[in-house]
């Protein structure tokens, strides 16, 4: 019989047992896929967000992230307009973000607005309709919960007002502009009502139009190798701004989301302690029970080493039915973890945290099988060690 | 010299500066964090230049006060350091004389904050008013969130926990089979083997949940030490109450007693020579 079969003989043997330790391995497992996606997942739908429209720099305002806080930075159309004539910068743009107000009747609803060069933007992709020339003063973008909540379709027109005052009652601003598109903001959160429109319109809403500010300029490199050297040379160039390549910006995001790569890792840790003790209990025990037929093989002229292999063997079969079933209740749990992460307040609706890598599920997998193996060496250890007369002699009486 | 740059332009940017009270000064009062302070060597009497960008410090500030900002969760991974100021000082600074980004309103007794929000909210152009039950609930609900998650681990690894319990107790008892024939044997009668087997699961149950609730105070400690340095702040970040002790230990009595109630039932309506290993 060969090692194998043996095994999977002794597993059937004691199938409540064998059944009961394959689900606490599945749920370890599973757990385990978890937290590597977990661990991997932020970094690489985060990185993926901010590359949704292929623009790897960000230039901010000094000492803030993008659209971390209210904070402007002046003078973005001459800013933008020394980026695009560098050479090695295939295009640039700026955004604005503001707080503006939508009318319906006689009450107004609060949105968000923002400020697009549409020549050269990287904040939406078009769903319906046309986007913006440069040009358009007077064409507006929405979000589709704005146009339900506006009760506005394409070619429909808008009234848009900012700089309320409380003191007079009266809006500083106001425009009325005609959906040109609906579109769907890259980095909104689910619901979020926001507009666009070209970035001096969103301008003169928000500020009246005396200052030339944005939020942020984004910066598409034309070589993608040359990202890391071109935000070198723009932070030389703009020492007065923060220039953030994709790279930088994961780096702070995932400073600050730092308790759940840390909870991953303890959490799969715990996993893979939790399938040692289940594996290396069973097969000590099994393998005690066994100690009388293990004996008789080695009486009989079975090698050490072959009984060391069947139980080696043992523990992994385990681990991979286990570990089978355990992707499979880990994929639906992980939808399950992310659909309560991703009600984060603000958090992009198309930020997920449980992103499957394949390098770190393969390493996941490998952990699991070298761990699951592992753990049958000190039952395997019992079973080489067995006194062959003395265990027989117990055996018959 | 870069860094002392750098340090200057964050201190600049002003963005994180609250307003409070009033000035009496031209060079501004400052009170300043301590976490800013360390990092930029700041001590009471240092003047500063300020300014609402980096190309425009152009006012001078005094540090007056150095202060610890209350423990706050919503802060704490961002790393934000923060400078108070006068609020016409602040005003001034950022060019927006007569403008705050909202106010604190005390209610007379026998006011409810909400039906003041309400009136307030009616009359509404360019404002909104909230109450501070309001206020509380939206904050919070970034921990919410993380709550939700934390229980829905919790659930996971309690299904674990009741799995690798069950596998364990049944293990156990099966190690009893030898000694549970003998005495099926010698005429104990099965209800008695049970009780035993109970009995023995309930004792290992017990000494797992109070080596387990060591465990999670030593892990809570280790957790909050951890997370305070990590993150020099006051917050507890891994709280352990009499209540969650008593929840942990009473679902490991249950758990490990049904356990070992399945395993030993199992165990005594199995025959006799069976469980020799004759049958």
């Amino acid at each position: 019989m060969s090692g194998l079969a043996w095994a999977v003989q002794g597993l059937i043997r004691r199938r409540l047992r064998t059944l009961l330790a394959v689900c606490g391995i599945a749920i370890s497992a599973a757990m385990l896929l978890d937290m590597v996606m977990l661990s991997g997942g932020i970094e690489k739908s985060f990185a993926e967000l901010l590359l949704a429209k292929g623009y790897q720099i960000r230039i901010t305002p000094k000492g803030t992230l993008p659209f971390d806080t209210e904070a402007t930075l002046a003078g973005a159309s001459g800013i933008v307009g020394r980026l695009r004539r560098d050479t090695a910068i295939e295009s640039a743009g700026a955004v604005l973000g503001a707080s503006l107000y939508g009318r319906i009747g006689d009450s107004l609803v609060t949105l968000v607005g923002y400020g697009i060069q549409p020549e050269a933007q990287g904040v939406y992709q078009m769903q319906r309709g046309r986007d913006l020339t440069p040009q358009d003063t007077l064409g507006v973008l929405l979000s589709p919960a704005v146009a339900g909540l506006l009760g506005a379709g394409l070619g429909d027109t808008v009234s848009l007002v900012g700089r309320l005052d409380p003191q007079v009652a009266a809006a500083g601003v106001s425009r009325r502009l005609v959906v040109r598109g609906i579109v769907r903001w890259v980095y909104d959160y689910r619901g979020q009502p926001s507009i666009g429109t070209i970035l001096p319109v969103m301008q003169a809403l928000a500020s009246g139009g005396r200052d030339d500010s944005a939020s942020l300029l984004l910066v598409k490199v034309r070589n993608d190798a040359e990202v890391a050297a071109v935000s070198d040379r723009l932070r030389g160039e703009f020492p007065g701004l923060e220039v953030y390549s994709v790279a930088d910006l994961v780096r702070f995001f995932k400073q600050r989301l730092v308790y759940f790569r840390q909870l991953s890792y303890i959490l799969a840790t715990m996993s893979l302690i939790v399938t040692v003790l289940l594996i290396t209990t069973l097969l000590t025990i099994t393998v005690n029970e066994r100690l009388g037929e293990i004996a008789t093989l080695r009486a009989i002229g079975i090698a050490r080493s072959t009984i060391v292999r069947q139980v080696l063997i043992e523990g992994t079969v385990l681990t991979i039915v286990g570990a089978a079933l355990g992707i499979v209740l880990g994929l639906g749990t992980a939808r399950y973890l992310d659909s309560i992460l991703t009600s984060f307040p603000g958090l992009p609706a198309a930020f997920s945290f449980f992103v499957p890598r394949r390098d770190s599920l393969i390493t996941a997998g490998l952990v699991l099988m070298v761990t699951g193996s592992l753990s049958g060496l000190y039952p395997a250890w019992l079973a080489a060690r067995a006194p062959i007369a003395a265990t027989l002699r117990s055996e018959a009486t | 010299m870069a860094t002392h740059v750098r340090r200057r332009w964050v201190l600049a940017a002003v963005l994180l500066i609250i307003g409070a009270g009033r000035a009496e000064a031209q060079v501004s009062e400052l009170a300043v964090e301590r976490r800013l302070a360390e990092e930029l060597g700041l001590r009471v009497g240092d003047t500063l230049r300020i300014g609402p960008a980096v190309d425009s410090l152009t006012k001078l500030g005094v540090v007056t006060a150095i202060y610890e900002p209350r423990p706050d969760p919503a802060e704490v991974a961002k790393r934000e350091r923060h400078v108070r100021m006068h609020l016409p000082d602040l005003a001034a600074l950022l060019g927006a004389p007569d403008r705050v980004d909202r106010y604190a309103v005390a209610l007379r007794p026998g006011v409810t904050p909400d039906a003041a929000a309400a009136a307030l909210n009616l009359t509404a152009f360019g404002y909104r008013a909230y109450s501070s039950r309001v206020i509380a609930s939206e904050s919070s609900q970034t921990f919410l969130v993380v709550s939700r998650f934390h229980r829905a681990i919790a659930v996971i690894t309690i299904v674990a926990s009741a799995v690798f319990l069950l596998c364990i107790m049944l293990l156990k008892v099966e190690e009893r089979r030898l000694d549970a024939a003998v005495m099926r044997f010698v005429g104990v009668r099965r209800r008695t083997i049970f009780g035993a087997l109970l009995l023995e699961a309930a004792v290992i149950a017990a000494l797992g949940s109070v080596a387990g609730s060591g465990l999670a105070y030593v892990a809570g400690a280790a957790t909050n030490a951890y997370y305070r340095r990590f993150f020099d702040t006051g917050l507890t970040f891994s709280l352990i109450t009499p209540e969650i002790v008593l929840f942990s230990v009473g679902l490991s009595l249950v758990l490990g007693v049904a356990a070992g109630a399945a395993a030993a039932w199992r165990l005594v309506h199995t025959r006799p020579l069976v469980l020799w290993g004759r049958g």
